[in-house]
């Protein structure tokens, strides 16, 4: 599935397969400040700054919950596409990992 | 790209609770921006030390400023008072920021490529942002 973009606006939707901790929220967040773009992540009723590393922690994002990516600017294309990539891989089980034999749960 | 990262300099009363906040800081964020732990006096007590932070902002300088965090408001009088001293103070912006998550968002954003002024920021912010 790719991202749903018209002009400079973009938007896909993703199912976390693990709860949004610190460290893939800190991938997040480092990833959306490189692009121009405003980016910004919905779960559930409440919106973050994906550039805001606390705002995307204060969504208490969950396993299972389904979470939009949007963006607009220039780059919103590429932001998305980054974006999704990041969640799919640092929330699901294996993934991001370096020390913990699970996922990750901070 | 291999522009310049803006450092962090992390100014606690208690030297682990700086190593904690600067290891947690560094996690998040990827390891990729230099985040100095300047906590506790020269003789391992509770307090600060204007040595450590003077070699923390020596430290954490790459080209792109430093921005400092201290922990509570008198590790603000140990900072000012190293800075009065240094010919490069306009490089080293002091945030007035909650020391964890201000620690956290600023490293991020340096991570990210923010300059001096968007990492202070980001820290600052950082007393607004909701954990509930």
């Amino acid at each position: 599935m790719s991202a749903n973009c018209e002009q400079e606006n973009c938007e896909q939707v993703i199912t976390l397969a693990g709860d949004l901790h610190a460290r893939p929220a800190g991938t997040l967040a480092v990833a959306a400040g490189r692009f121009a773009a405003a980016v910004s992540v919905t779960a559930g009723s409440h919106t973050a700054d994906a550039k805001s590393v606390l705002g995307l922690m204060g969504l208490g994002a969950t396993s299972g919950q389904h979470v939009t990516v949007s963006a607009a600017g220039p780059d919103a294309r590429e932001a998305v596409a980054t974006l999704i990539t990041i969640l799919t891989q640092a929330t699901k089980v294996g993934g991001l990992l370096r020390n913990q034999a699970d996922r990750c749960t901070w | 790209m291999t522009a310049a990262i803006v450092g962090i300099v992390l100014v606690s009363h208690s030297a682990e609770l700086a190593a904690g906040a600067a290891h947690l800081a560094a996690q998040v964020s990827g390891g990729t921006v230099t985040i100095i732990a300047a906590g506790g006096t020269d003789d391992g007590d509770l307090g600060t030390s204007a040595a450590k932070v003077e070699r923390g902002l020596s430290e954490a300088e790459s080209g792109a400023g430093v921005v400092v965090l201290p922990d509570l408001g008198s590790a603000v009088l140990t900072v000012r008072a190293v800075l009065e001293d240094r010919s490069d103070a306009e490089s080293v912006l002091l945030a007035d920021a909650p020391f964890v998550e201000g620690a956290v968002a600023a490293t991020v954003t340096a991570a990210a490529g923010g300059d001096i002024k968007a990492v202070a920021a980001a820290a600052e912010e950082a007393r607004h942002v909701r954990k509930l």
